[in-house]
């Protein structure tokens, strides 16, 4: 059965001025029924403001908002079937939770027999059984997560946004919840956006990242995608760590590989195609496709890319070590899963050996 | 050691200032309590050798309190209603809008609480005479609701202030209109504050006497007004009992504040602040 | 947002009242102070000429007198009012156990509610002239009746009122204040008056300010205080507008002395905390 490719929101060429900056800049995306698409960035840059835009509590400047197909321009909040999990959840202080979770399904007009049968439904979902006489002031944070959330499912909106959802939770807190979250997403089949500036977060809940910088998007795909294959340097540095070697490309070595040459002189192999034309380049290599060998165990496999460095601290982690090693190219931070100890001592000389592949290239903005 | 040795003797003249001004504050109260229930026929030292009722059958049986008495109930009364009516509108109104003057408006409102209550008596009696209204009732009612306004006012204001943003905005997203917003959601939070501010504007409309005092007539007068004129007069025990039973109305008050609002939050909300 | 038609709406009630009941009435009485007063009639007559007399009367040193004695025992009132109500409010905040702190605070806030007139009739039965404590006093060799011992009085009336309100807006301010920087400040050496003296006072200053003025208002504007523990010896501005009003009826001094006060009260609360706010920004 083919079912209608129709994208529960689209957003196309948005723009929101506040004054004569522009918090949203030309913003296009879409999401597809059922998807998880997480909205990453620093503060300010632009996304809470898309979350309003999407909500209704902000109206665009310009561009196009649908949702299921349908413009949500000069539509007021109440009048989207969309709902907004809070990041202080705001709950009504003076209402019991199942007050609070009937209060949608009151101003959407449902039948009040269902009412109480979807409260309960809602409640078991979340595991909050019997907590429907409480009050909100009477329970902790978690519970309180717990009961936003039932009250934003409850009137099956076909769109859900979550803003900043673990921020306000301890770290312990966070990875429970977290997880939990995605469960009962899933089970319900929501079409959910989550809105945050914590990767950790986008990155455990979301399908689609969507990384945005000063009102634009630099750049949409798959958490894997956006972590092994950054399109711009912003991108490279706001999503994990990386270490950075500037220089040019210098000669096209075939097969799809060409040398790089970077400020210092160090010469590197990476996988790239572009033309030999004296542009600045930077190549970025994640810490954990490093590996370091102690110098006098020979070299590592050939069309390795290998660095010279002496270790100047080895953090443990606990879970992983980190090796801070400096080089003629800087320090070079390489990280590795703690399996038996760690493999070198501070001050020892050793090899750094990285693959071509995993190098990253992009071209430099700014100097 | 002299650094410790000014601290532990400033230490004791702090405990002591403590001691003493508690003392201070609290004894007159006692003692007062005390010789409501003293069965002389005079004022004597302490302790009264025995206690009555007399002093309080003597103020309830006196129609010159009595009067003052009922016209005390019905101005607070009507006072307060008429006070809160226009406080709650005021509030919501000034709270809606952000505008450069709205500080100025707030401050214009609450201008009232600044100015010596004789000169605002004063000031509405030459108005009233000059507009030919005479009735002391009339006056009194004039006097009472502009006192007792800037206190609902405050109240309710800062009650809104303390409204999370973010509740209305849930109630939107979740299917409310703007107008079913403010019923659900704004109007039962800010209910408390209003209460705390009628319970306020009640408690200085009974205890009023600048301004009363300036628009009294004879046939018309409040209770404090009464107990005044009685106490420049001839200074017995009747005042006493009047005083306490005006304890005992505080303190149904205070009870009444605490069980609707926590005393907590008519503190920290700055209601003793100008 | 500016203000809309609704907005408008709300507001008329209040806007009614308030002029009618103070805007207009306070334009009034200015402009009955300038007008001339006959003695023996009752106010001015309605088309009495305009003059400066009544507040050219003001300057003259016993009624200039007056003026200073209530400024002078409202800034005395106040003061000590705050040098007993800052070492409280500290002791409620940081000392006191929390399971008496709401009792405590209970306390005062019923103090505040108190009747003025149930308050000032205690202090002048149990300290006054015919009161229980007489004999200890004429023991003491205090006179009851003496000028200093009303004075004394009146300022304890004051007082009564002043130091329940300025330790609930100090309780405000020191819970603002970290405890840690007094503590910072002892790990550096200096004992606890020291610290003290540099950390916690400067860092109250805006509230301490802010319930200097309010005592200071509440002070000069006084009435039934000054007027029943007074005895008439000692009389306030209030005091003195009412006498204006009531025993003679010369409404246009009264107002002239009214307009005063007001101005002065105006002065001080606006003028004050335009200063506090500009020297003690937090």
């Amino acid at each position: 059965m083919q079912a209608t490719q129709q994208a529960v929101i689209e957003f196309r060429n948005v723009v929101k001025r506040f004054g004569a900056v522009a918090a949203v800049d030309h913003v296009t995306f879409s999401v597809g029924a059922g998807e998880t698409v997480s909205l990453l960035g620093p503060s300010g840059c632009g996304k809470t403001t898309t979350l309003r835009l999407v909500s209704g509590f902000e109206e665009p400047d310009e561009g196009a908002i649908e949702i299921a197909g349908e413009s949500m321009v000069g539509k007021r909040p109440y009048e989207r079937n969309v709902g907004l999990l809070f990041q202080h959840y705001a709950l009504f202080p003076h209402m019991t939770v199942a007050e609070n979770v009937a209060y949608g399904l009151k101003h959407r007009c449902w039948p009040k027999a269902e009412i109480g049968d979807r409260v309960r439904e809602m409640l078991r979902l979340v595991r909050l059984q019997g907590f429907e006489n409480r009050r909100p002031g009477q329970m902790s944070g978690g519970q309180q997560q717990r009961v936003a959330l039932a009250r934003v499912l409850a009137t099956k909106p076909k769109l859900v946004l979550l803003d900043e959802p673990l921020s306000a939770l301890d770290a312990k807190l966070r990875e429970e919840l977290g997880l939990e979250l995605k469960q009962i997403l899933t089970a319900v089949g929501s079409t959910t956006i989550v809105v945050t500036h914590d990767q950790d977060e986008a990155m455990s809940l979301a399908d689609r990242i969507i990384v945005m910088n000063r009102g634009r998007i630099e750049q949409q795909g798959t958490p894997d995608e956006i972590y092994m294959q950054p399109r711009t340097a912003f991108v490279a540095s706001f999503i994990g760590r990386t270490n950075w070697f500037h220089g040019k490309i210098v000669e096209a070595a075939g097969d799809g590989f060409s040398r790089f040459a970077t400020d210092s002189g160090t010469a590197l192999a990476i996988r790239n195609s572009s033309p030999v034309d004296g542009k600045k380049w930077s190549v970025c290599i994640r810490p954990e496709r490093v590996t370091v060998t102690r110098s006098q165990d020979g070299s590592g496999k050939p069309g390795d890319n290998q660095l010279h460095g002496d270790v100047v601290d080895v953090v443990n982690m606990g879970a992983e070590f980190h090796y801070i090693v400096e080089s003629p190219e800087g320090r070079i931070m390489v990280v590795e899963p703690n399996r038996a100890g760690a493999r070198v001592q501070k001050g020892e000389r050793v090899t750094l050996h990285f693959r071509a592949e995993d190098c990253v290239v992009l071209a430099r903005d700014g100097v | 050691m002299s650094g410790r040795l000014v601290d532990n003797v400033l230490r004791l003249v702090g405990l002591v200032a403590i001691g003493t001004i508690i003392c201070f504050l609290l004894t007159p109260i006692v003692v007062t309590a005390i010789m409501a229930f003293d069965s002389r026929g005079y004022l004597g030292p302490l302790p009264p050798p025995s206690l009555s009722l007399r002093w309080f059958q003597r103020f309830f049986s006196d129609d010159y309190f009595l009067r003052g008495l009922g016209v005390s109930a019905q101005l607070a009364l009507l006072s307060v209603t008429i006070s809160v009516c226009v406080g709650v509108a005021t509030a919501f109104a000034v709270e809606r809008m952000s505008f450069a003057g709205k500080e100025a408006l707030i401050s214009l409102f609450l201008s009232p609480l600044v100015v010596p209550p004789v000169v605002t008596g004063f000031a509405l009696l030459l108005f009233l005479s000059h507009l030919g209204i005479i009735d002391g009732f009339t006056r009194l009612l004039c006097g009472h609701i502009i006192i007792t306004a800037p206190y609902t006012i405050r109240a309710t204001l800062t009650g809104l202030a303390g409204i999370d943003r973010s509740l209305t905005e849930a109630a939107l997203i979740l299917g409310a209109t703007e107008r079913k917003a403010f019923w659900d959601v704004t109007f039962p939070l800010a209910r408390t504050s209003i209460v705390s501010g009628a319970i306020f504007a009640f408690a200085v409309s009974m205890d009023d006497v600048a301004v009363s005092i300036m628009l009294t007539d004879a046939k018309t007068y409040t209770l404090p007004v009464a107990l005044i004129s009685s106490m420049r007069a001839n200074f017995d025990l009747s005042i006493a009992a009047a005083s306490v039973m005006l304890m005992t109305l505080t303190a149904i008050l205070i009870l009444i504040l605490e069980k609707s609002v926590s005393l907590n939050r008519v503190i920290g909300q700055g209601v003793f602040r100008s | 947002m500016k203000p809309g038609r609704g907005s408008l709406l709300l507001l008329s009630p209040a806007g009614a009242v308030f002029l009618g009941f103070f805007f207009l009435p306070m334009a009034g009485l200015f402009i009955e102070s300038f007008r001339i007063y006959v003695p023996g009639s009752i106010g001015s007559k309605a088309d009495a000429p305009f003059t400066l007399a009544n507040y050219g009367e003001l300057l003259t040193p016993s009624f200039a007198g007056f003026f200073f004695e209530t400024l002078r025992i409202s800034l005395l009132a106040s003061l000590v009012g705050l040098l007993f109500a800052f070492p409280l409010a500290y002791w409620i905040t940081r000392s006191l156990a929390a399971r008496w702190q709401p009792i405590v605070i209970g306390l005062f806030v019923t103090l505040m509610f108190l009747s003025v007139l149930v308050r000032t009739y205690a202090l002048e039965l149990t300290f006054g002239a015919v009161g229980p404590l007489r004999p200890l006093l004429v023991e003491i060799g205090i006179s009851p009746n003496s000028r200093g011992y009303i004075e004394t009085l009146v300022i304890a009336g004051l007082l009564h009122y002043i130091v329940p309100m300025a330790t609930l807006t100090l309780l405000g301010t020191i819970q603002n204040v970290d405890p840690r920087l007094f503590d910072a400040a002892q790990a550096l050496g200096a004992p606890r008056w020291k610290a003290h003296l540099g950390v916690t006072l400067p860092l109250c200053m805006r509230g301490l300010l802010a319930a200097f003025l309010f005592a200071f208002t509440f002070s000069i504007s006084a009435f039934v205080i000054p007027m029943i523990l007074g005895k008439g010896r000692v009389l306030f501005i209030s005091n003195l507008i009412y006498t204006r009003f009531s025993e003679i009826a010369n409404y246009p001094s009264g107002a002239a002395i009214s307009i005063v006060l007001f101005v002065v009260a105006i002065a001080i609360v606006y003028g004050m905390s335009h200063l506090v706010n500009k020297r003690w920004k937090t």
